[in-house]
């Protein structure tokens, strides 16, 4: 049998569970309210209660995004020599010819794709906050609600783009997401530094 | 159907505030408290039980010691409505067939966006969290009457009727612009002014937040632009290119 080598902790697979699934519904009911669907509005039982639901979903996406904070954030503010390279092949993403170079837990894509959805996520969350418990100052609502709409645009933009990646461009990735493992061969060479760091970490 | 209005002219109005009683009558809405401040407009500030209310403003002028203008505020009735666009409840405002901003409190799901997207600051809130506002009492209308505010006006400064005939009288009657002609695509309540609007307390050109302009023009159709703009790309790019096919590179390469 092949060898295979642990990725995500129990904690780390149900946070991105948590985040993923209230992201999604959050998204869809954001399409409702945006372009006033009515089939998605009854498909969350009325506005009134997508509404609801709305905030206290509002409520997990966020309390996840301040979980990954102490899963991905050092890592995604750490960075070398590599990073540029892989910046200068793209990451490998649109051709198969180019050879990446080696990459640590997650590469320099993840590294900024984390980054967005901290930021955009912060926005996103911090604006519903304020919308939702702070509606009597026009200025603060005003704000809140362009900065609610530019996250909302950009998280549309790199989610799909994310999702991508992680399923059908890269297919035996997902695993990562349900055992939290992958096969060792697979890491060696999507992630070699951190192989290295790992085993360094067990011989010491 | 034409689109109605009403045409407030201050210079006519007597500060009985009979408008404010007749709405509250007609409307069934509660009385507010209210403190004495040292004049006699009361309560200072439109309110969930109050659609309508006479502003005093005293002014210094050259023939008198001052002058008193009484000026009725209300929902505007917007053309294009700031309340209406950034609200994310369908519904919960509409337009009548007579062009007036009408609201359903039931559709209503009181996320108070409406009170940032106001140019005029007239929404409110009730108990329940449901918008409150001068919805041109479209009960009566629909049954031949006419609101209940314009009926009690005892002075002719409150006119409901025919936008555009509204129109038309004013600029008869000697004001030559009259304000809400065009702002916002028209607004349903007009003012015949002498002077410039800021004397009676009114913005010289109201405007939609741009903020939420910018939001309905670039950000609505960038949210469902951008998304199926990178899932048309990842298609291509699975059609294109394709998956990272391990074992298929490494052989490759292995050769």
């Amino acid at each position: 049998m092949d060898k295979i080598i642990k990725k995500a902790g129990a904690f780390e697979i149900i946070n991105h569970w948590v985040m993923a699934i209230s992201c999604i519904l959050l998204a869809v009911q954001g399409y409702g309210f945006l372009f006033h669907i009515e089939g998605i509005g009854s498909a969350f039982g009325g506005f009134n209660s997508m509404r609801a639901l709305h905030n206290y979903l509002g409520i997990a996406f966020s309390v996840s995004l301040f979980f990954s904070i102490f899963l991905y954030l050092k890592e995604a503010l750490t960075y070398d020599a590599d990073d540029i390279g892989w910046i200068m092949v793209l990451g490998g993403y649109l051709s198969h010819k180019v050879s990446v170079p080696p990459m640590g837990k997650i590469n320099t894509g993840q590294k900024f794709f984390y980054l967005a959805v901290l930021i955009f996520g912060i926005g996103i969350s911090a604006s519903g906050y304020v919308i939702w418990l702070l509606p009597g100052n026009k200025q603060y609502i005003l704000l809140s609600h362009i900065v609610h709409n530019i996250s909302f645009v950009t998280l549309m933009i790199a989610i799909p783009v994310h999702i991508y990646l992680g399923t059908l461009a890269n297919p035996g990735t997902l695993r990562i997401m349900l055992s939290g493992t992958v096969p060792y061969q697979w890491a060696k060479k999507k992630h070699p530094k951190w192989v290295a760091e790992v085993e360094g970490g067990h011989k010491a | 159907m034409a689109r109605m209005g009403i045409l407030v002219s201050p210079e006519l109005c007597i500060g009985c505030r009979a408008c404010q009683v007749a709405c509250k009558s007609w409307n069934q809405l509660p009385g507010d408290k209210t403190t004495n401040r040292g004049g006699f407009e009361n309560p200072p500030d439109l309110t969930p039980h109050l659609y309508n209310k006479i502003h005093y403003l005293e002014v210094p002028a050259a023939a008198d010691v001052q002058r008193w203008l009484f000026v009725s505020q209300r929902c505007m009735h917007c053309d294009d409505a700031g309340c209406m666009k950034i609200c994310p409840a369908p519904g919960a405002l509409y337009k009548t067939k007579e062009g007036a901003v009408g609201i359903n409190k039931d559709k209503c799901i009181g996320c108070k966006l409406c009170v940032a997207g106001c140019p005029f600051n007239v929404p409110r809130y009730d108990e329940k969290d449901k918008i409150s506002k001068c919805h041109l009492c479209n009960d009566r209308i629909a049954n031949g009457l006419q609101p209940a505010c314009t009926k009690t006006c005892p002075t002719g400064a409150l006119k409901y009727g025919d936008r555009d005939s509204l129109i038309s009288g004013a600029q008869k009657a000697g004001y030559a612009k009259v304000y809400g002609q065009t702002d916002l695509g028209g607004l349903g309540s007009l003012y015949a002014f002498k002077d410039a609007p800021n004397v009676y307390g009114m913005d010289e050109k109201p405007v939609i937040p741009e903020t939420v302009v910018f939001w309905h023009k670039v950000l609505k159709p960038l949210s469902y632009l951008g998304l199926s703009g990178v899932v048309a790309a990842s298609l291509i790019h699975y059609v294109a290119i394709g998956p990272h096919k391990e074992k298929e590179e490494e052989e490759k390469k292995n050769g």
